[in-house]
């Protein structure tokens, strides 16, 4: 079955499909993974920036000078460390976690530093350079006790609808403010690059997908939220995904299993017709009803070779039993006269007439078979010829002189036109051609007709023409009356010894001489045979 | 009884007729086709033997042109043995088949059944009273003790002992017993059936003046 045109095809084609539909699915599932997380980062983006911009504005101008004094306790810590001891909720280390920050991409923010205000360009100034240390400015201090202003104090406290958690820490890692559902996750201290341009970081942990902002003024803000639904929901894409997948490809399966069927149907067909024709029932012939397709063109080639299969077939059985019924015929009367014969006492002139009787049949039957055994030798493709050079007018005016008898016993004149002619080529054979034609002539003409010979040689052939006045042979009949016992009229009752093979013999031999037989006929006036040989074969 | 023979080979035709003839029937020949056809549908023959490779109208067109209005038994004769051959002389109504080459007792015996059955009478051996006909041997017999008849004297008993109970015309037995090339006379029936009372007993065949003679059935 494995093995089978149809199955083969089915399985490539499953095998491409499924590959194209496991390429396609991958993709558009990223694709789709990535359009959600950039939608996420954006959300997170815009509200760090709100929260950027609030928290500029709470910042007090800046001082004109940077004093030196900065308190002890909260002394620089190492950057990417958070601090030791959180003033409001740090208790825990933050190596605790084993989780290391993604940072997926660190860019400048969308804003450039230009559109800052005028104090964040004095502030440039100061951050170039060997960052001086510094105080903790009021605002600072205003945040790490816990004064936030009244719009933000909410964010702070307990968990968020939007899942949304900040957290807020010094340039040096101390936290200033965290919310409470923020998780414990290390918060780095993140130096502005070489130009001090922002620094915007992205993250995820888990489920959670966190961005951070580095701004000139010394602030990191980090905002983050669980993306847990979000998860969940590409998980049920994805699996709605595999299952459209699944669907395409049972409908391509079942799809392309039925256009295959239909496509090896014909074969099919083809292959049971095939199988049924036999010797005996050669009329099946394969339905043609898509002729256009290869498998129809294939079909018609076919039922053409049948149809030349059943003709010859047909011929070979008309052949058979025509030559069964022309050996039946005279043994029939030969078997029915001795019997009639000894059935009682005859006299002599009974008894006479009875074996004349069997004698006529036993001729015809004996011309019949000889005929036969001749055509057998000539199909099985080796003539026997005995070539000699010989005077073909002599010949000709001995077979003549053969039919004379039959010709005036119905007043039928002959005459000849002989050229000299030599040839090459088997007497006796030519002989038998030239008789039969002969016979033919007389037996077809009217009483007291003319039966006209002639012969020529013409280049490197020799035409023999034999030219009769009789019945003619109507032109719907002449492809036929080479055919093996054909008879052109078939009403007519057979003549005493016609076998029905004349022509077919006579065809025989020309052909084996290598010659053609031309036969042309006016029904009503007469008949022309025209027998053309090579000189020499 | 008459019979005809549709048969275009000479020798063959010659030779059934004969045969038949010497079997005691009056034959009729045809050579062809349309002869065949024309005879047959013109008189009430017995049975037909009938070839099939014919001049002018084939065997199987003579039959199923006489099979539109007669029923005539016909014994289909061919030099063609195919099984499919045989399907379709008997499928177009003939009553028989005989391959050639057959011996000619053979299809004596085939004909003499045919027109048996078409009579209605398939036993061979008719009896009536004291009278024993038996149509295989052509024989007949008065009390056992065997009766010698002409060939026309037992073809008349024959016919009349077929159509046993039912009125045989005159013409009929003319038909029937006397072929084409029979020189009839009108008193010859006559002459038989006395010769025959005369040799089987006077009250046999009863005549019906005027119109002809039966064999009253028991």
């Amino acid at each position: 079955m494995i093995k089978s045109l149809r199955w083969r095809l089915q399985i490539w084609h499953a095998v491409v499909l499924t590959g194209v539909l496991a390429t396609f699915g991958v993709v558009v599932y990223s694709l789709h993974w990535q359009t959600r997380l950039q939608q996420i980062d954006a959300e997170l983006d815009r509200t760090a920036e709100v929260l950027m911009t609030q928290l500029r504005r709470l910042l007090p101008r800046p001082t004109p000078f940077r004093g030196p004094g900065r308190p002890p306790s909260l002394s620089r810590s190492r950057p990417g460390t958070p601090p030791a001891k959180s003033a409001a909720n740090d208790t825990k280390s933050a190596s605790k976690s084993a989780e290391s920050p993604a940072v997926t991409s660190a860019r400048p923010t969308g804003e450039s530093p230009r559109s800052r205000g005028d104090n964040d360009r004095s502030r440039d100034d100061g951050e170039r350079g060997n960052r001086p240390p510094r105080e903790r400015n009021a605002f600072e201090r205003s945040l790490a006790s816990g004064q936030l202003p009244l719009e933000f104090q909410h964010l702070f406290e307990g968990e968020d609808e939007s899942h949304f958690y900040f957290v807020i820490w010094g340039r040096d890692g101390v936290v200033l403010k965290k919310s409470t559902s923020a998780p414990e996750t290390p918060y780095p201290a993140i130096h502005l690059g070489e130009e001090g341009l922002p620094v915007r970081l992205v993250r995820q942990f888990g489920d959670r997908r966190e961005v951070i902002h580095a701004s000139r003024f010394d602030l990191n803000v980090l905002v983050g939220r669980s993306i847990a639904e979000d998860l969940a929901a590409e998980q049920r894409y994805g699996l709605w995904l595999f299952a459209a997948g699944g669907a395409v490809m049972a409908a391509g399966f079942l799809g392309g299993g039925w256009l295959t069927a239909r496509a090896i149907r014909p074969i099919l067909a083809m292959t049971a017709t095939a199988e049924s024709i036999s010797a005996q029932n050669l009329n099946e012939r394969i339905d043609l009803k898509e002729t256009d397709t290869e498998l129809g063109q294939l079909g018609s080639v076919l039922n053409r070779t049948l149809d030349r299969l059943q003709s010859a077939f047909e011929q070979q059985s008309r052949f058979t039993a025509d030559a069964s019924h022309e050996l039946r015929t005279p043994l029939s009367v030969i078997l029915a006269h001795t019997e009639l014969a000894l059935s009682r006492p005859r006299t002599a002139e009974e008894y006479q007439s009875s074996l004349g009787i069997c004698q006529r049949a036993s001729i015809r039957m004996q011309s019949l078979i000889e005929g036969l055994l001749m055509l057998a030798r000539f199909d099985s493709g080796q003539p026997v010829l005995e070539t000699t050079e010989f005077d073909l007018e002599h010949v000709t005016v001995e077979c003549i002189e053969m039919v004379q008898s039959q010709a005036e016993t119905r007043q039928i004149k002959m005459t000849t036109d002989f050229s000299p002619v030599r040839i090459r080529a088997d007497r006796g054979r030519i002989g038998q051609v030239i008789t039969n034609l002969l016979t033919n002539a007389i037996r077809y003409n009217h009483d007291g007709g003319t039966v006209c010979v002639k012969l020529r040689a013409v280049d490197h052939q020799v035409v023999i023409c034999v030219t009769d006045t009789g019945v003619g042979i109507p032109a719907d009949e002449l492809p036929h009356i080479f055919e093996r016992f054909y008879r052109v009229d078939k009403a007519r009752t057979r003549p005493e010894g016609g076998s029905g093979l004349g022509l077919s013999i006579c065809q025989t031999i020309v052909a084996a001489h290598g010659g053609t037989i031309v036969v042309r006929s006016e029904p009503g006036s007469g008949t022309t045979v025209e027998v053309h040989l090579p000189s020499a074969v | 009884m008459r019979v005809l023979v549709v048969e275009d080979e000479p020798d063959m035709r010659d030779a059934v007729a004969m045969f038949l003839r010497e079997g005691g029937y009056s034959i009729d020949t045809a050579a062809d086709g349309k002869d065949g056809l024309s005879k047959a549908l013109t008189w009430n023959y017995d049975a037909i033997v009938l070839d099939v490779m014919l001049p002018l109208v084939d065997g199987w067109k003579v039959l199923s042109e006489l099979r539109k209005t007669k029923t005539t038994p016909v014994l289909m004769l061919t030099a063609r043995d195919a099984v499919n051959d045989r399907v379709r002389g008997l499928d177009n109504g003939a009553d028989d088949y005989l391959v050639k080459p057959f011996v000619l007792s053979e299809l004596v015996a085939r004909v003499r059944a045919l027109i048996r059955r078409a009579a209605g009478k398939p036993q061979p051996v008719i009896e009536v009273g004291g009278v024993r006909i038996d149509t295989a041997s052509r024989t007949v017999s008065l009390e056992g003790a065997e009766v010698s008849l002409t060939a026309k004297e037992y073809s008349l008993i024959e016919f009349l002992a077929l159509h046993l109970g039912t009125l045989v015309t005159r013409s009929m037995l003319y038909d029937h017993l006397f072929d084409e090339r029979d020189d009839s006379l009108s008193n010859l029936i006559d002459v038989y059936v006395s010769n025959l009372r005369r040799k089987l007993g006077r009250d046999l065949i009863t005549t019906r003046r005027g119109y002809g003679y039966l064999i009253e059935g028991e």
